[in-house]
């Protein structure tokens, strides 16, 4: 598993330092309130009211047993005994203390973690399929791509003070699950004609008040020149972004002004200053390296004579939490948190050092974090995946909801959050306890349910099949519903549905539409080809009519 | 507060003072200004392209730090120094301690803080990392990982 060197942690070490100074020169009063936002938030660092969230990255959502010990360690040292897993592979705590941070971040060097540009108008976190390496198909593992450029514009000199904030996904595999367009800027991962390797490049998508799906500005960029191809996208962002407008500060807005033609072409102009110089191209043999960092732990083994266990609980739990690895012999299990009333993503210091432990047992001390919220040990023999689930059950852990519609993401909402206009966790219990019937969920199937609590749209609720925005009216908790939004084979923003729906209401209104989708649907047709064939018209009579 | 200087001129490394204009004046009377060896004051709006045929008749480019947020000298830098090899000097005037690392390494050859900073130890802040993660236009003494 890759692991940052020596130097890799000296740098890290001297980040905490110099944040530290910052800190101490705000605390005694020396520097200003606006300007140590800017510098906190790229440390990681939001203040609220009562106590400060600190978001910790993981990058590629790959965390080692002893990296998710760190953690709970944290959790329990300077947190309230748990930390939150976030939609964007980063783990989030609430409790912080000022004075502490410095020290709770330099307990996390050790293990390799850190705060760097998790927040702020910078490069943040840059996102890879949790399950890169470990499928069929994949074109190429995105993973050491994603090192190699996060490490680019760490504190880059040029971009550290961009516009707006700045993501990027890269995706390697033929399915999307990086959803890589409604990222500023996503990397898909191709080969040209020759078979040459190379990214598509597409910019200007984002959630949030605004959604838009990013667009293509470069077809093929070959892997060594897309550093300096992404400089160029930054720069002309860079000089061009508006600084002007509040809300208008990401690159969707200027990419939309300007066109994507335009934009491309800009773009393409700065890139032809510097596309050849040496000192920009993708390092290849540090490449190599990190490929060999990054390659898997196991090889093929040979369980002919293994008998499954049969067992009915176990069974159901295994047809939703299991999947197909490509090394043959193995199992990729994917462990849910949510569970009845606890906000999903949320993980206790006890359930961190469990998972820990049983990775070290199970799944090669390796432990990865995805997108749903949920946790993957990745490299589970086939003939063991039995006793695992049996461990988990011990510690409650063998949630079986995995794939289906129970396993909800939600943002904190107003439960937590100094901006939400509604509850997101709530709902997400209230549709769990009327789905709260396993033959039920099995029927259903994969069912995505989303739910943000505002426009900042934390929960990605665009890009699920049934999505739930929370808003006021008249001062109460209202729910604009979306519908199959998606990313996987092709990016679509949900379809509004009509009118809110009082939160009253709102979980009548998810019944009805799974329904529909039941009454409609022709043997395992998802929820966005049903929507693409009937149309919007049998789900608005159902819940409007 | 930060308090700013408005600056009329400047001292060069040669210890001569250089008259400075402002980037509009610059580009309403070039033709007038240009024989004169004044130096130029740029702002992040200013468009910098403007000026990128006329740099051998430019004295010296004070860059304007002062918006904590607005990063395009960062980019105003690079340009003139890496890309167009601007020969002269380009101070980073409005300077924010917390900034210097950035700034120097993406080309200014000298600085000037405001007035609030003085009194720090500037050297944690030119440089507190014992090495980078990329090329920029200035790496020098500097040891990269990338
Ligand atoms: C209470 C703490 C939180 C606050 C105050 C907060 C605030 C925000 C704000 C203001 C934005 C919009 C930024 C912009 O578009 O420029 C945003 C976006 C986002 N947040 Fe949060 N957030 C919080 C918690 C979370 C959590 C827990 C998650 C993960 C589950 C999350 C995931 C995201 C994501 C993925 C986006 C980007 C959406 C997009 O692509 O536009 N946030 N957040
Ligand atoms: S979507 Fe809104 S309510 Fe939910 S966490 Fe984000 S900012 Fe808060």
């Amino acid at each position: 598993m890759y692991q940052y060197n020596v130097e890799d942690k000296k740098f890290l070490l001297e980040r905490v330092d110099q944040f530290e100074k910052q800190l101490n020169r705000y605390l005694s009063g020396e520097l200003d309130e606006a300007k140590f936002r800017s510098l906190r938030l790229r440390n990681g660092l939001y203040m609220e009211l009562h106590a400060h969230m600190l978001r910790i990255a993981i990058p590629y959502g790959i965390l080692s047993s002893s990296q998710l010990r760190a953690l709970a360690d944290v959790a329990d040292k300077y947190d309230r005994g748990f930390g939150h897993f976030t939609t964007r592979q980063n783990i989030q705590f609430n409790w912080i203390q000022l004075p502490e941070i410095a020290n709770l971040l330099r307990d996390l060097t050790d293990a390799g973690l850190h705060a760097i540009q998790t927040s702020g108008k910078a490069t943040r976190n840059i996102t890879a399929d949790p399950l890169s390496g470990l499928t069929e198909g994949e074109i190429e593992d995105a993973r050491p791509y994603c090192e190699l450029i996060r490490r680019w514009f760490n504190l880059h000199p040029e971009f550290s003070w961009l516009p707006g904030k700045f993501k990027i996904a890269i995706n390697g595999a033929k399915l999307d699950e990086t959803a890589l367009r409604i990222h500023d800027l996503g990397l898909k991962l191709v080969r040209n004609n020759k078979g040459e390797l190379g990214f598509s490049v597409f910019a200007g998508g984002g959630l949030g008040a605004a959604a838009m799906i990013g667009e293509e500005t470069a077809s093929f960029v070959p892997i060594e020149d897309i550093l300096s191809y992404l400089e160029s996208t930054m720069r002309i962002y860079n000089l061009k972004g508006r600084r002007d407008h509040q809300k208008k500060l990401r690159i969707k807005f200027l990419v939309r002004e300007l066109g994507a033609g335009e934009f491309s072409r800009l773009v393409d102009e700065d890139w032809q200053e510097t596309k050849d110089d040496p000192e920009l191209k993708l390092n290849l043999k540090e490449l190599e390296s990190l490929k060999e960092d990054f390659a898997l732990p196991i090889k093929s083994i040979n369980l002919d004579g293994f008998k499954e266990v049969v067992d009915f609980n176990y069974s159901i739990w295994k047809k939703n939490n299991v999947r197909n690895h490509k090394v043959s012999g193995y199992s990729i299990v994917n462990i849910s948190l949510t569970k009845l009333g606890t906000a999903p993503g949320d993980a206790t210091s006890e359930q961190m050092r469990i998972l820990a432990e049983l990775a070290d047992q199970y799944s090669s001390s390796e432990i990865r974090t995805t997108k749903r919220q949920t946790i993957v040990f990745p490299f589970v023999r086939k003939d063991q995946v039995f006793d695992l689930w049996k461990s988990l059950e011990k510690y409650d852990l063998a949630s079986p909801h995995q794939g289906t519609l129970a396993q909800i993401v939600a943002c904190p909402g107003r439960d937590y959050c100094d901006l939400a206009k509604a509850v997101s966790i709530p709902i997400a219990n209230r549709v769990q306890e009327r789905f709260n019937d396993m033959k039920k969920l099995l029927d259903i199937g994969d069912l995505k349910i989303n739910i943000s609590g505002c426009e900042n749209s934390c929960a990605h609720h665009h890009i699920a099949d049934i999505g739930l925005l929370g808003m006021q009216k008249k001062g109460e908790e209202y729910y604009q519903i979306t519908l199959a939004g998606e990313t996987l084979i092709e990016t679509n923003i949900g379809r509004k549905l009509g009118p809110s729906v009082s939160g009253e209401k709102i979980v009548d209104a998810v019944e009805s539409i799974v329904n529909v989708y039941i009454d409609y649907r022709n043997d395992e047709e998802k929820f966005t080809d049903v929507f693409k064939r009937i149309g919007i018209d049998p789900f608005k009579e159902k819940v409007y009519g | 507060m930060d308090k700013i200087k408005n600056h009329l001129s400047l001292i060069n490394k040669d210890y001569e003072t250089i008259n400075l204009v402002t980037f509009d004046e610059w580009i309403e009377n070039f033709e007038t200004l240009s024989k004169l060896g004044v130096g130029l004051i740029i702002g992040p709006d200013d468009d910098i392209y403007l000026i990128k045929e006329q740099l051998n008749f430019i004295e010296l480019i004070a860059l304007d730090f002062n918006n904590f947020d607005d990063g395009r000298g960062y980019t105003q830098a690079y340009l003139l120094s890496k890309r167009w090899k601007y020969a002269g000097e380009i101070i980073g005037i409005n300077a924010h301690l917390d900034q210097l690392q950035f700034m120097i390494r993406s080309g200014i050859t000298s600085y000037q803080l405001l007035e609030a900073y003085q009194g720090n130890n500037e050297q944690d802040y030119t440089n507190g990392f014992s090495m980078c993660y990329q090329a920029a236009a200035n790496n020098n003494g500097l040891a990269l990982q990338y």
